[in-house]
């Protein structure tokens, strides 16, 4: 049975989630432009990054482009195949609650 | 861990909402100018072809020979710089499209020395459909599905304006329809999905 992840169950983390695996799997997100649609302050979305970077359910690569540092992230396999999981745990307790109604 | 059924259902809320949102945000950039764009160079064309009737291949030839430019240069500067998403195979996945755009003029070029259309509302009603179904295939490639929508939707509208609309009213009805839809479609992302 599908088990809650907590890493990925706290609120802010579970959006940062379900952003980066809306995208496509070749797809990476800038860190600004993830700041702006979750709404998150810099340090904020940057400390739950650390977090799920640790747990390895993203991956943050730093880079240059016309000379200016810019940050890219994207959701790993693991980080997709447990935001999955997660889902499935969320829809499971809801499909048991219908059924205890009944 | 233990969440209530509320909670849960929350939870897969948020994670819809937040889904929606970033793919509608990353549309709203690149996109979004594209069709704009698009849209505008539809309806002076048909409007200047309506009025005009005699310069209409200058009047396509230069505005669509300067969409073709600036949608190469658009690209070319998102790819560089602008794009707030980045995608590991781009520049394979660029280079495929702007093949495919190009391979597809090529063989419409080829259908139409076959076909020969009698008239310029048959050319223009096999050029918008066949790039219409060109949207259609991309948009159901990529998922993104309000290509789809707008290819069928503009294709609906063409063989509205080919088979019902007296012809001398073609091109103001394709203006407002085929035109209007792409640049409507456009300023809806850009003001909607932001």
């Amino acid at each position: 049975m599908s088990q809650l992840d907590n890493i990925i169950h706290q609120p802010a983390r579970l959006r940062i989630m379900a952003s980066l695996v809306a995208l496509d799997p070749g797809e990476q997100v800038d860190f600004v432009y993830l700041r702006k649609i979750l709404d998150l302050t810099d340090g904020n979305l940057g400390a739950h990054l650390a977090r799920l970077e640790d747990a390895g359910y993203v991956k943050i690569q730093k880079t240059f482009i016309s000379r200016k540092p810019r940050t890219f992230i994207n959701a790993t396999g693991k980080g997709r195949d447990a935001f999955e999981e997660h889902i499935t745990a969320l829809e499971a307790i809801i499909r048991a609650k219908k059924e205890n109604d009944k | 861990m233990d969440i209530s059924e509320k909670e849960a259902r929350d939870s897969l809320d948020q994670i819809q909402a937040v889904s929606t949102r970033t793919r509608k945000t990353i549309a709203a950039g690149y996109d979004s100018a594209v069709l704009i764009m698009w849209g505008l160079i539809g309806i002076l064309a048909f409007l200047g072809t309506h009025f005009f009737l005699r310069w209409a291949w200058p009047i396509w030839i230069s505005l669509c020979g300067a969409g073709c430019i600036a949608t190469l240069v658009l690209s070319w500067w998102q790819f560089r710089s602008g794009n707030p998403v980045k995608v590991s195979a781009a520049e394979k996945i660029g280079w495929r499209i702007f093949w495919f755009w190009t391979l597809l003029f090529v063989y419409m070029f080829i259908w139409l020395s076959i076909l020969s259309p009698l008239n310029g509302i048959q050319l223009n009603a096999f050029m918008i459909t066949t790039i219409m179904f060109a949207y259609v295939v991309i948009g159901l490639w990529f998922k993104c599905y309000y290509m789809v929508w707008l290819g069928i939707s503009v294709t609906f509208t063409t063989l509205i304006g080919y088979f019902l609309i007296p012809s001398n009213y073609y091109c103001l009805w394709m203006a407002a329809t085929a035109g209007g839809a792409i640049l409507g479609t456009g300023l809806y992302i850009r003001l909607f999905w932001k």
